[in-house]
Protein backbone atom coordinates (compact mmCIF):
# COMPACT_ATOMS: atom_id res chain seq x y z
CA UNK A 1 0.00 0.00 0.00
CA UNK A 2 1.44 3.29 -1.29
CA UNK A 3 1.83 5.56 2.16
CA UNK A 4 1.05 8.76 2.15
CA UNK A 5 3.34 11.85 4.68
CA UNK A 6 3.23 15.12 5.30
CA UNK A 7 6.52 16.08 4.39
CA UNK A 8 9.28 13.67 3.05
CA UNK A 9 12.51 14.73 3.39
CA UNK A 10 15.50 13.14 0.83
CA UNK A 11 19.13 13.29 2.69
CA UNK A 12 19.90 12.76 6.01
CA UNK A 13 22.91 15.36 6.04
CA UNK A 14 22.81 18.63 8.37
CA UNK A 15 20.18 20.22 6.05
CA UNK A 16 18.05 16.88 5.81
CA UNK A 17 18.49 16.24 9.47
CA UNK A 18 17.26 19.73 10.59
CA UNK A 19 14.48 20.08 8.34
CA UNK A 20 13.35 16.53 8.97
CA UNK A 21 14.14 16.86 13.33
CA UNK A 22 11.94 20.60 13.16
CA UNK A 23 9.07 18.90 11.27
CA UNK A 24 8.61 16.47 13.53
CA UNK A 25 8.57 17.98 16.60
CA UNK A 26 6.40 19.86 15.19
CA UNK A 27 4.12 17.36 15.32
CA UNK A 28 4.50 16.88 11.28
CA UNK A 29 4.63 12.74 10.03
CA UNK A 30 8.00 12.90 8.55
CA UNK A 31 9.65 10.21 6.56
CA UNK A 32 13.39 10.70 6.13
CA UNK A 33 14.98 8.72 3.12
CA UNK A 34 18.65 8.56 3.00
CA UNK A 35 20.73 6.24 0.26
CA UNK A 36 23.27 6.04 3.00
CA UNK A 37 23.15 2.85 5.63
CA UNK A 38 24.37 6.26 8.20
CA UNK A 39 22.96 8.77 8.94
CA UNK A 40 25.06 11.83 8.66
CA UNK A 41 25.60 12.96 4.95
CA UNK A 42 29.13 13.13 3.79
CA UNK A 43 30.38 15.91 6.99
CA UNK A 44 29.24 13.84 9.13
CA UNK A 45 29.30 10.77 8.02
CA UNK A 46 29.33 7.69 10.61
CA UNK A 47 29.08 10.41 13.34
CA UNK A 48 27.13 8.24 15.56
CA UNK A 49 29.44 5.56 15.39
CA UNK A 50 32.76 7.40 15.57
CA UNK A 51 35.67 6.31 17.82
CA UNK A 52 36.86 9.02 20.03
CA UNK A 53 40.18 9.11 18.04
CA UNK A 54 38.49 9.66 14.95
CA UNK A 55 36.11 12.72 17.18
CA UNK A 56 39.50 14.23 18.05
CA UNK A 57 41.38 13.70 14.37
CA UNK A 58 38.14 15.67 12.82
CA UNK A 59 37.61 18.02 15.48
CA UNK A 60 34.37 20.29 16.50
CA UNK A 61 33.58 20.78 12.92
CA UNK A 62 32.79 16.78 12.98
CA UNK A 63 31.52 16.25 16.49
CA UNK A 64 29.11 18.88 16.38
CA UNK A 65 27.08 16.56 14.10
CA UNK A 66 26.36 14.59 17.06
CA UNK A 67 24.03 17.02 18.55
CA UNK A 68 22.25 17.25 15.34
CA UNK A 69 21.73 13.60 14.72
CA UNK A 70 20.94 13.12 18.75
CA UNK A 71 17.96 15.77 17.90
CA UNK A 72 17.07 13.87 14.92
CA UNK A 73 16.75 10.79 16.75
CA UNK A 74 14.83 12.22 19.10
CA UNK A 75 12.43 14.05 16.85
CA UNK A 76 10.52 10.95 16.22
CA UNK A 77 10.74 11.70 12.39
CA UNK A 78 10.39 8.06 10.56
CA UNK A 79 13.91 7.25 8.95
CA UNK A 80 15.20 4.95 5.96
CA UNK A 81 18.38 3.75 6.06
CA UNK A 82 19.48 2.43 2.36
CA UNK A 83 16.83 4.31 0.33
CA UNK A 84 18.29 5.19 -2.79
CA UNK A 85 15.09 7.68 -4.26
CA UNK A 86 15.14 6.91 -8.19
CA UNK A 87 11.79 9.15 -9.11
CA UNK A 88 10.51 12.31 -7.93
CA UNK A 89 7.51 14.03 -9.36
CA UNK A 90 7.08 17.50 -8.40
CA UNK A 91 3.60 16.69 -7.26
CA UNK A 92 4.94 14.71 -3.85
CA UNK A 93 4.79 11.22 -5.41
CA UNK A 94 8.02 9.61 -5.29
CA UNK A 95 9.84 5.79 -5.77
CA UNK A 96 12.69 4.54 -4.11
CA UNK A 97 14.40 1.16 -3.84
CA UNK A 98 15.86 -0.21 -0.54
CA UNK A 99 17.97 -3.48 -0.24
CA UNK A 100 16.59 -4.95 -3.71
CA UNK A 101 13.25 -3.98 -3.25
CA UNK A 102 11.35 -0.49 -4.76
CA UNK A 103 8.07 1.20 -3.04
CA UNK A 104 5.95 4.26 -3.75
CA UNK A 105 5.14 6.99 -1.04
CA UNK A 106 3.89 10.35 -1.73
CA UNK A 107 3.58 13.90 0.39
CA UNK A 108 2.48 17.02 0.25
CA UNK A 109 5.84 18.58 0.65
CA UNK A 110 9.10 17.20 -0.34
CA UNK A 111 11.92 18.89 1.10
CA UNK A 112 15.47 17.45 -1.23
CA UNK A 113 18.36 17.59 0.84
CA UNK A 114 20.87 15.89 -1.62
CA UNK A 115 24.18 18.10 -1.03
CA UNK A 116 27.37 18.48 -2.42
CA UNK A 117 29.67 16.55 -4.26
CA UNK A 118 33.37 16.98 -5.59
CA UNK A 119 33.58 18.79 -8.99
CA UNK A 120 34.67 16.04 -11.41
CA UNK A 121 37.76 17.49 -13.04
CA UNK A 122 39.74 15.39 -15.89
CA UNK A 123 43.17 14.78 -15.70
CA UNK A 124 45.20 12.66 -18.26
CA UNK A 125 45.59 9.95 -16.01
CA UNK A 126 42.15 10.36 -13.65
CA UNK A 127 41.14 7.04 -14.45
CA UNK A 128 44.07 4.96 -13.81
CA UNK A 129 43.31 2.94 -10.38
CA UNK A 130 44.56 4.93 -7.41
CA UNK A 131 43.51 8.34 -8.48
CA UNK A 132 40.46 9.03 -6.24
CA UNK A 133 38.85 12.43 -4.91
CA UNK A 134 40.25 13.80 -1.82
CA UNK A 135 36.79 13.65 -0.23
CA UNK A 136 37.03 10.22 -0.87
CA UNK A 137 39.87 9.36 1.26
CA UNK A 138 38.13 11.93 3.76
CA UNK A 139 34.82 9.34 3.97
CA UNK A 140 37.14 6.51 3.82
CA UNK A 141 38.68 7.72 7.01
CA UNK A 142 35.70 8.74 8.64
CA UNK A 143 33.80 5.15 7.73
CA UNK A 144 36.45 2.96 7.89
CA UNK A 145 39.42 4.35 9.82
CA UNK A 146 41.30 3.87 6.38
CA UNK A 147 44.16 6.22 5.72
CA UNK A 148 46.71 5.67 2.56
CA UNK A 149 49.55 3.48 3.02
CA UNK A 150 51.60 4.38 0.63
CA UNK A 151 53.15 7.87 -1.14
CA UNK A 152 50.30 10.36 -1.39
CA UNK A 153 50.41 13.54 -3.72
CA UNK A 154 47.46 16.35 -3.15
CA UNK A 155 46.47 18.17 -6.16
CA UNK A 156 43.46 20.53 -7.28
CA UNK A 157 41.93 23.92 -5.69
CA UNK A 158 40.15 24.56 -2.39
CA UNK A 159 39.76 24.37 1.27
CA UNK A 160 38.74 21.01 1.81
CA UNK A 161 41.91 20.08 -0.66
CA UNK A 162 44.00 21.76 2.06
CA UNK A 163 41.90 20.06 4.90
CA UNK A 164 42.44 16.96 3.79
CA UNK A 165 45.72 17.56 3.50
CA UNK A 166 46.51 18.55 7.12
CA UNK A 167 44.12 16.10 7.72
CA UNK A 168 46.65 13.22 6.49
CA UNK A 169 49.70 15.24 8.00
CA UNK A 170 48.35 14.46 11.34
CA UNK A 171 47.51 10.96 10.66
CA UNK A 172 51.39 10.77 9.87
CA UNK A 173 50.51 10.30 6.06
CA UNK A 174 53.40 10.22 3.47
CA UNK A 175 52.56 12.77 1.27
CA UNK A 176 54.96 13.41 -2.04
CA UNK A 177 53.33 16.93 -2.34
CA UNK A 178 50.48 19.15 -2.96
CA UNK A 179 49.93 20.69 -6.14
CA UNK A 180 47.77 23.27 -5.91
CA UNK A 181 46.40 25.18 -9.47
CA UNK A 182 44.98 28.16 -7.00
CA UNK A 183 47.26 31.24 -8.69
CA UNK A 184 50.25 32.19 -6.70
CA UNK A 185 48.64 35.73 -5.97
CA UNK A 186 44.59 36.11 -5.06
CA UNK A 187 42.71 36.53 -8.06
CA UNK A 188 41.57 40.47 -8.26
CA UNK A 189 37.96 40.24 -7.07
CA UNK A 190 38.85 37.87 -3.86
CA UNK A 191 40.70 41.56 -2.90
CA UNK A 192 37.31 43.17 -2.13
CA UNK A 193 35.43 40.96 -0.48
CA UNK A 194 38.59 40.35 2.32
CA UNK A 195 37.56 42.65 4.77
CA UNK A 196 34.04 41.60 5.16
CA UNK A 197 35.93 37.87 5.85
CA UNK A 198 37.37 39.56 8.46
CA UNK A 199 34.29 40.02 10.17
CA UNK A 200 34.81 36.40 11.43
CA UNK A 201 38.19 36.07 12.87
CA UNK A 202 37.13 32.27 13.97
CA UNK A 203 37.01 31.05 10.38
CA UNK A 204 39.63 32.87 8.98
CA UNK A 205 41.82 31.55 12.08
CA UNK A 206 41.02 27.56 11.07
CA UNK A 207 42.32 28.09 7.61
CA UNK A 208 45.58 30.12 8.60
CA UNK A 209 46.22 27.46 11.36
CA UNK A 210 45.47 25.08 8.68
CA UNK A 211 48.15 26.33 6.63
CA UNK A 212 50.83 26.68 9.07
CA UNK A 213 50.30 22.90 10.00
CA UNK A 214 51.23 22.54 6.06
CA UNK A 215 54.24 24.31 6.26
CA UNK A 216 55.53 23.16 9.39
CA UNK A 217 55.45 19.59 8.00
CA UNK A 218 57.82 20.23 5.38
CA UNK A 219 55.63 18.93 2.77
CA UNK A 220 56.48 20.43 -0.82
CA UNK A 221 53.79 22.91 -1.36
CA UNK A 222 53.44 24.41 -5.08
CA UNK A 223 51.17 26.94 -5.81
CA UNK A 224 50.37 28.03 -9.68
CA UNK A 225 50.59 24.60 -10.63
CA UNK A 226 48.98 23.47 -14.35
CA UNK A 227 48.95 20.20 -16.58
CA UNK A 228 48.69 17.74 -13.69
CA UNK A 229 48.94 13.81 -15.15
CA UNK A 230 48.55 10.77 -13.30
CA UNK A 231 51.06 8.19 -14.48
CA UNK A 232 51.66 4.33 -14.61
CA UNK A 233 50.58 0.74 -16.41
CA UNK A 234 48.24 -1.03 -14.06
CA UNK A 235 48.21 1.76 -10.84
CA UNK A 236 49.38 5.30 -10.24
CA UNK A 237 53.22 5.52 -9.96
CA UNK A 238 53.84 9.13 -10.49
CA UNK A 239 52.23 12.14 -10.82
CA UNK A 240 53.18 15.57 -13.22
CA UNK A 241 52.50 18.72 -13.62
CA UNK A 242 54.26 21.80 -14.54
CA UNK A 243 55.07 24.74 -11.72
CA UNK A 244 56.15 27.97 -13.87
CA UNK A 245 59.05 26.67 -15.49
CA UNK A 246 59.36 23.63 -13.22
CA UNK A 247 58.21 19.98 -14.31
CA UNK A 248 57.46 18.16 -11.29
CA UNK A 249 57.93 14.88 -11.43
CA UNK A 250 56.60 12.96 -8.39
CA UNK A 251 56.32 8.96 -7.46
CA UNK A 252 53.36 8.55 -5.86
CA UNK A 253 51.15 5.34 -5.04
CA UNK A 254 47.92 7.64 -5.08
CA UNK A 255 46.33 10.95 -6.30
CA UNK A 256 43.61 13.12 -4.43
CA UNK A 257 42.03 15.46 -6.76
CA UNK A 258 39.73 18.05 -5.12
CA UNK A 259 38.69 21.23 -7.22
CA UNK A 260 35.70 22.19 -4.91
CA UNK A 261 32.55 21.50 -4.83
CA UNK A 262 29.09 21.67 -6.53
CA UNK A 263 25.67 21.13 -5.62
CA UNK A 264 24.13 17.65 -6.65
CA UNK A 265 21.04 18.21 -8.94
CA UNK A 266 20.03 15.58 -10.72
CA UNK A 267 16.93 14.95 -8.54
CA UNK A 268 15.88 18.54 -9.08
CA UNK A 269 16.42 18.48 -12.99
CA UNK A 270 14.97 15.23 -12.74
CA UNK A 271 11.69 17.08 -11.90
CA UNK A 272 12.72 19.80 -14.33
CA UNK A 273 12.79 22.29 -11.35
CA UNK A 274 13.98 25.51 -12.84
CA UNK A 275 17.56 25.91 -12.61
CA UNK A 276 19.76 28.75 -12.48
CA UNK A 277 23.79 29.08 -13.01
CA UNK A 278 26.11 30.41 -10.51
CA UNK A 279 28.74 32.41 -12.97
CA UNK A 280 31.92 32.83 -10.21
CA UNK A 281 31.69 29.11 -9.45
CA UNK A 282 30.59 27.91 -12.66
CA UNK A 283 27.82 25.39 -11.51
CA UNK A 284 24.06 25.14 -12.13
CA UNK A 285 21.47 25.06 -9.33
CA UNK A 286 17.93 25.25 -8.17
CA UNK A 287 16.43 28.25 -8.22
CA UNK A 288 14.74 28.50 -5.11
CA UNK A 289 12.52 31.56 -2.86
CA UNK A 290 14.85 32.57 0.39
CA UNK A 291 12.65 29.29 2.36
CA UNK A 292 13.82 27.14 -0.19
CA UNK A 293 11.01 26.54 -2.67
CA UNK A 294 11.27 25.22 -5.81
CA UNK A 295 9.50 26.97 -8.90
CA UNK A 296 7.51 23.67 -8.56
CA UNK A 297 4.73 25.04 -4.95
CA UNK A 298 5.42 21.00 -3.42
CA UNK A 299 9.38 20.24 -3.71
CA UNK A 300 12.18 22.65 -1.39
CA UNK A 301 15.84 22.69 -2.04
CA UNK A 302 17.72 22.60 1.13
CA UNK A 303 21.38 22.63 2.31
CA UNK A 304 24.38 22.62 -0.48
CA UNK A 305 21.93 20.59 -2.77
CA UNK A 306 20.46 24.32 -3.60
CA UNK A 307 24.04 25.75 -3.61
CA UNK A 308 27.13 25.49 -1.54
CA UNK A 309 27.76 26.80 1.61
CA UNK A 310 28.56 24.67 3.91
CA UNK A 311 27.78 22.60 6.87
CA UNK A 312 25.94 25.32 9.23
CA UNK A 313 24.34 26.78 6.85
CA UNK A 314 23.39 24.16 5.44
CA UNK A 315 21.72 23.40 8.90
CA UNK A 316 20.04 26.85 8.95
CA UNK A 317 18.38 26.40 4.92
CA UNK A 318 17.29 23.13 6.18
CA UNK A 319 15.31 24.68 9.44
CA UNK A 320 14.01 27.03 7.44
CA UNK A 321 12.61 25.14 4.63
CA UNK A 322 10.59 23.58 7.55
CA UNK A 323 8.94 26.36 8.68
CA UNK A 324 8.22 27.61 5.69
CA UNK A 325 6.34 24.16 5.12
CA UNK A 326 5.21 24.04 8.75
CA UNK A 327 3.27 27.51 8.03
CA UNK A 328 1.81 26.20 4.44
CA UNK A 329 0.41 22.60 6.25
CA UNK A 330 -1.02 25.26 8.75
CA UNK A 331 0.98 24.01 11.64
CA UNK A 332 1.88 27.55 12.28
CA UNK A 333 0.85 31.12 11.36
CA UNK A 334 3.03 33.49 9.41
CA UNK A 335 3.87 35.54 12.29
CA UNK A 336 5.49 32.79 13.97
CA UNK A 337 7.59 31.19 11.34
CA UNK A 338 8.58 34.73 11.03
CA UNK A 339 9.43 35.35 14.30
CA UNK A 340 11.35 31.44 14.48
CA UNK A 341 12.90 32.41 11.56
CA UNK A 342 14.87 35.79 12.23
CA UNK A 343 17.35 34.33 14.40
CA UNK A 344 18.22 31.72 11.51
CA UNK A 345 18.26 34.31 9.43
CA UNK A 346 20.84 36.24 11.35
CA UNK A 347 22.92 33.13 11.83
CA UNK A 348 22.81 32.43 8.13
CA UNK A 349 24.18 35.99 7.17
CA UNK A 350 26.82 35.73 9.58
CA UNK A 351 28.22 32.31 8.89
CA UNK A 352 28.00 33.71 4.77
CA UNK A 353 30.08 36.31 5.86
CA UNK A 354 33.38 34.72 4.68
CA UNK A 355 32.13 32.77 1.86
CA UNK A 356 32.54 35.32 -0.65
CA UNK A 357 36.55 35.96 -0.07
CA UNK A 358 36.50 32.30 -0.33
CA UNK A 359 34.82 31.91 -3.21
CA UNK A 360 36.36 34.09 -5.13
CA UNK A 361 40.48 33.32 -3.93
CA UNK A 362 39.45 29.53 -5.24
CA UNK A 363 36.93 30.39 -8.16
CA UNK A 364 37.53 28.19 -11.07
CA UNK A 365 39.57 29.61 -13.69
CA UNK A 366 38.28 28.84 -17.41
CA UNK A 367 41.99 27.88 -18.52
CA UNK A 368 41.70 25.07 -15.70
CA UNK A 369 39.05 23.70 -18.43
CA UNK A 370 41.08 23.47 -21.55
CA UNK A 371 41.98 19.81 -21.89
CA UNK A 372 43.95 17.84 -23.84
CA UNK A 373 42.01 15.79 -26.59
CA UNK A 374 43.36 12.66 -25.57
CA UNK A 375 42.04 13.24 -21.89
CA UNK A 376 38.99 10.92 -21.04
CA UNK A 377 35.78 13.31 -20.36
CA UNK A 378 33.39 10.49 -19.93
CA UNK A 379 34.71 7.56 -17.70
CA UNK A 380 32.29 5.40 -17.68
CA UNK A 381 31.64 5.43 -22.04
CA UNK A 382 35.04 5.91 -22.79
CA UNK A 383 34.63 9.44 -24.37
CA UNK A 384 37.59 11.97 -25.03
CA UNK A 385 37.50 15.36 -24.85
CA UNK A 386 38.76 14.83 -28.80
CA UNK A 387 35.43 12.95 -29.56
CA UNK A 388 33.43 15.82 -28.13
CA UNK A 389 35.33 18.72 -29.81
CA UNK A 390 34.85 16.50 -33.03
CA UNK A 391 31.21 16.40 -33.25
CA UNK A 392 31.06 20.27 -31.94
CA UNK A 393 33.11 20.92 -34.83
CA UNK A 394 30.84 19.10 -36.86
CA UNK A 395 28.07 21.81 -35.82
CA UNK A 396 26.55 20.28 -32.82
CA UNK A 397 26.17 22.83 -29.97
CA UNK A 398 24.30 21.73 -27.11
CA UNK A 399 25.22 18.81 -24.71
CA UNK A 400 22.10 16.55 -25.06
CA UNK A 401 23.26 16.04 -29.10
CA UNK A 402 26.50 15.60 -28.04
CA UNK A 403 25.22 12.91 -25.51
CA UNK A 404 23.09 11.44 -28.38
CA UNK A 405 25.85 11.39 -30.77
CA UNK A 406 28.99 10.14 -28.64
CA UNK A 407 27.72 8.61 -25.69
CA UNK A 408 29.24 11.22 -23.33
CA UNK A 409 26.84 11.31 -20.02
CA UNK A 410 25.22 8.04 -21.50
CA UNK A 411 27.20 5.77 -18.63
CA UNK A 412 25.82 4.55 -15.27
CA UNK A 413 26.52 7.46 -13.62
CA UNK A 414 24.06 9.56 -16.03
CA UNK A 415 26.51 12.49 -16.28
CA UNK A 416 27.45 13.27 -12.93
CA UNK A 417 31.42 12.45 -13.67
CA UNK A 418 31.29 14.23 -16.62
CA UNK A 419 28.62 16.30 -16.92
CA UNK A 420 30.17 19.85 -15.47
CA UNK A 421 33.30 19.41 -17.86
CA UNK A 422 31.34 18.48 -21.04
CA UNK A 423 29.40 21.98 -20.65
CA UNK A 424 32.68 23.35 -20.19
CA UNK A 425 34.08 21.97 -23.77
CA UNK A 426 31.44 22.64 -25.32
CA UNK A 427 31.31 26.38 -24.31
CA UNK A 428 34.92 26.86 -25.19
CA UNK A 429 34.69 25.43 -28.42
CA UNK A 430 31.60 27.65 -29.28
CA UNK A 431 33.28 30.44 -27.26
CA UNK A 432 30.32 30.53 -25.15
CA UNK A 433 29.31 30.46 -21.24
CA UNK A 434 29.06 26.73 -20.56
CA UNK A 435 26.05 27.71 -19.43
CA UNK A 436 24.88 28.28 -22.87
CA UNK A 437 26.13 24.49 -23.87
CA UNK A 438 22.99 23.29 -22.05
CA UNK A 439 22.20 20.86 -19.38
CA UNK A 440 22.17 16.95 -19.69
CA UNK A 441 18.38 15.76 -19.23
CA UNK A 442 18.00 13.99 -16.42
CA UNK A 443 15.56 11.08 -16.46
CA UNK A 444 13.66 8.35 -14.16
CA UNK A 445 15.44 6.18 -12.90
CA UNK A 446 18.07 8.57 -11.23
CA UNK A 447 20.22 5.61 -9.99
CA UNK A 448 20.08 2.10 -12.37
CA UNK A 449 17.93 -0.46 -10.34
CA UNK A 450 16.37 -3.86 -12.35
CA UNK A 451 13.25 -4.05 -14.33
CA UNK A 452 12.03 -6.87 -12.13
CA UNK A 453 11.84 -4.02 -9.00
CA UNK A 454 9.71 -2.24 -10.96
CA UNK A 455 8.08 -4.94 -12.67
CA UNK A 456 7.46 -6.24 -8.53
CA UNK A 457 6.96 -2.74 -7.04
CA UNK A 458 3.67 -2.89 -4.85
CA UNK A 459 2.18 0.55 -6.34
CA UNK A 460 -0.62 0.77 -3.72
CA UNK A 461 -4.48 -0.66 -5.34
CA UNK A 462 -6.17 2.17 -3.95
CA UNK A 463 -4.77 4.60 -6.58
CA UNK A 464 -7.01 4.43 -9.44
CA UNK A 465 -4.34 5.62 -11.94
CA UNK A 466 -1.85 2.81 -11.30
CA UNK A 467 1.59 2.96 -12.51
CA UNK A 468 0.58 5.48 -15.25
CA UNK A 469 2.60 8.96 -13.06
CA UNK A 470 5.23 6.92 -14.20
CA UNK A 471 5.25 7.51 -17.74
CA UNK A 472 6.79 10.53 -18.60
CA UNK A 473 3.66 13.33 -19.57
CA UNK A 474 5.53 15.85 -21.22
CA UNK B 1 47.54 1.35 -0.77
CA UNK B 2 45.11 1.53 2.75
CA UNK B 3 46.07 0.46 5.80
CA UNK B 4 43.51 0.20 8.74
CA UNK B 5 44.16 2.38 11.83
CA UNK B 6 42.19 -0.37 13.55
CA UNK B 7 42.85 -3.35 11.97
CA UNK B 8 42.82 -6.33 14.38
CA UNK B 9 40.19 -4.61 16.62
CA UNK B 10 37.09 -5.25 14.33
CA UNK B 11 34.45 -7.60 14.10
CA UNK B 12 34.66 -9.31 10.60
CA UNK B 13 32.55 -11.46 8.58
CA UNK B 14 33.00 -13.70 5.89
CA UNK B 15 32.39 -12.93 2.64
CA UNK B 16 32.43 -14.62 -0.76
CA UNK B 17 35.21 -12.70 -3.18
CA UNK B 18 35.49 -13.75 -6.48
CA UNK B 19 34.55 -17.13 -5.64
CA UNK B 20 36.80 -17.38 -2.55
CA UNK B 21 36.01 -16.58 0.90
CA UNK B 22 37.40 -13.72 2.16
CA UNK B 23 37.15 -11.64 5.64
CA UNK B 24 35.92 -8.38 5.73
CA UNK B 25 35.18 -6.07 8.58
CA UNK B 26 31.67 -5.45 9.43
CA UNK B 27 29.95 -2.14 9.82
CA UNK B 28 31.49 -0.29 6.32
CA UNK B 29 30.75 -0.48 2.75
CA UNK B 30 31.87 -3.71 0.62
CA UNK B 31 34.11 -0.94 -0.98
CA UNK B 32 35.91 0.38 2.20
CA UNK B 33 35.76 -3.08 3.33
CA UNK B 34 38.04 -4.03 -0.07
CA UNK B 35 40.09 -1.26 0.04
CA UNK B 36 41.28 -1.84 3.29
CA UNK B 37 42.37 -5.30 2.48
CA UNK B 38 44.13 -4.08 -0.37
CA UNK B 39 41.21 -5.43 -3.21
CA UNK B 40 41.55 -1.62 -4.94
CA UNK B 41 40.74 -3.26 -8.47
CA UNK B 42 36.50 -3.09 -8.38
CA UNK B 43 35.67 -3.87 -12.01
CA UNK B 44 37.02 -3.47 -15.51
CA UNK B 45 35.12 -1.03 -17.21
CA UNK B 46 33.07 -2.29 -19.92
CA UNK B 47 33.70 0.54 -22.51
CA UNK B 48 37.88 0.48 -22.23
CA UNK B 49 38.51 -2.73 -20.88
CA UNK B 50 40.52 -1.28 -18.31
CA UNK B 51 40.61 -2.34 -14.43
CA UNK B 52 38.47 1.02 -12.21
CA UNK B 53 38.95 1.81 -8.73
CA UNK B 54 36.42 3.72 -6.77
CA UNK B 55 36.65 7.05 -6.98
CA UNK B 56 34.28 8.99 -5.50
CA UNK B 57 32.92 6.59 -2.36
CA UNK B 58 29.89 8.53 -1.76
CA UNK B 59 27.23 7.04 -4.90
CA UNK B 60 27.79 9.58 -7.42
CA UNK B 61 30.60 7.99 -9.76
CA UNK B 62 29.67 4.50 -10.22
CA UNK B 63 33.63 2.58 -10.79
CA UNK B 64 32.85 0.76 -8.08
CA UNK B 65 30.21 -1.24 -9.77
CA UNK B 66 30.09 -5.05 -9.13
CA UNK B 67 27.81 -8.30 -8.80
CA UNK B 68 26.67 -8.76 -5.26
CA UNK B 69 24.19 -11.36 -4.80
CA UNK B 70 23.44 -11.41 -8.18
CA UNK B 71 22.42 -7.71 -8.74
CA UNK B 72 24.89 -5.08 -9.85
CA UNK B 73 25.44 -2.35 -7.20
CA UNK B 74 27.57 0.50 -5.81
CA UNK B 75 29.93 -1.27 -3.21
CA UNK B 76 30.09 2.20 -1.60
CA UNK B 77 26.60 2.43 -1.06
CA UNK B 78 26.38 -1.39 -0.13
CA UNK B 79 27.45 -2.44 3.34
CA UNK B 80 29.09 -5.81 3.84
CA UNK B 81 27.32 -8.81 5.17
CA UNK B 82 28.02 -12.34 6.14
CA UNK B 83 27.15 -14.47 3.35
CA UNK B 84 27.81 -11.57 0.68
CA UNK B 85 28.16 -13.04 -2.65
CA UNK B 86 30.53 -10.71 -4.44
CA UNK B 87 31.54 -11.07 -8.28
CA UNK B 88 33.88 -8.33 -10.00
CA UNK B 89 34.30 -9.91 -12.84
CA UNK B 90 37.37 -9.21 -13.00
CA UNK B 91 38.72 -11.41 -16.09
CA UNK B 92 37.05 -11.58 -19.44
CA UNK B 93 36.47 -15.53 -18.77
CA UNK B 94 34.41 -14.93 -15.36
CA UNK B 95 31.93 -12.76 -17.29
CA UNK B 96 28.93 -14.52 -17.32
CA UNK B 97 27.18 -16.02 -19.98
CA UNK B 98 23.46 -15.17 -20.26
CA UNK B 99 23.59 -11.41 -19.04
CA UNK B 100 20.44 -11.50 -16.98
CA UNK B 101 21.61 -8.07 -14.53
CA UNK B 102 21.67 -6.43 -17.94
CA UNK B 103 18.21 -5.66 -17.92
CA UNK B 104 18.91 -3.13 -15.30
CA UNK B 105 17.48 0.65 -16.70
Amino acid sequence: MSRHYDVIVIGAGPAGLSASSSLAELGLDVLTLDEQSRIGGQIYRNVEAAPAESLALFGKDYSAGLELTRRFRDSGAAYEDCASVWQVNPDGKLCYSRLGSSKQVSANYIIAATGAMERPMPIPGWNLPGVMGAGAANNLAKEAGLSPSGKVVLAGSGPLLLLEASLLIKKGVSIAAILETTPTRPPVPAIPRAPQALLRADFLWKGISMLRDIKKSGVPHYKGVTNIRALGQKTVEAVEAQCGEETLHLNADMLLLHFGVIPNTHIFRQMRCRMAWKPGQRYWYPACDEWGRTNHERIFAAGDGAGVSGALAAQYKGELAALEVARCLGMIPEHERDTLAAPIKKSLRNDAFPRPFIDALYAPRPEQFAFEDSTVLCRCEHVTVGDVRKVVGEGVCEVNEVKAITRCGMGPCQGRMCGPALAEVVGAELSLSPEKAGLLSIRPPLKPIPLEEIAAMDLGADSPEGANWLLDKK
Amino acid sequence: MFKDDKKNMRATVSVILDGRSVSLPEGMSVAAGLLGIGEIISRISPSSHKPCSPHCLMGVCYECLMEIDGVKRQACMTDVREGMVINRHLRTTDEPKEETHESSL
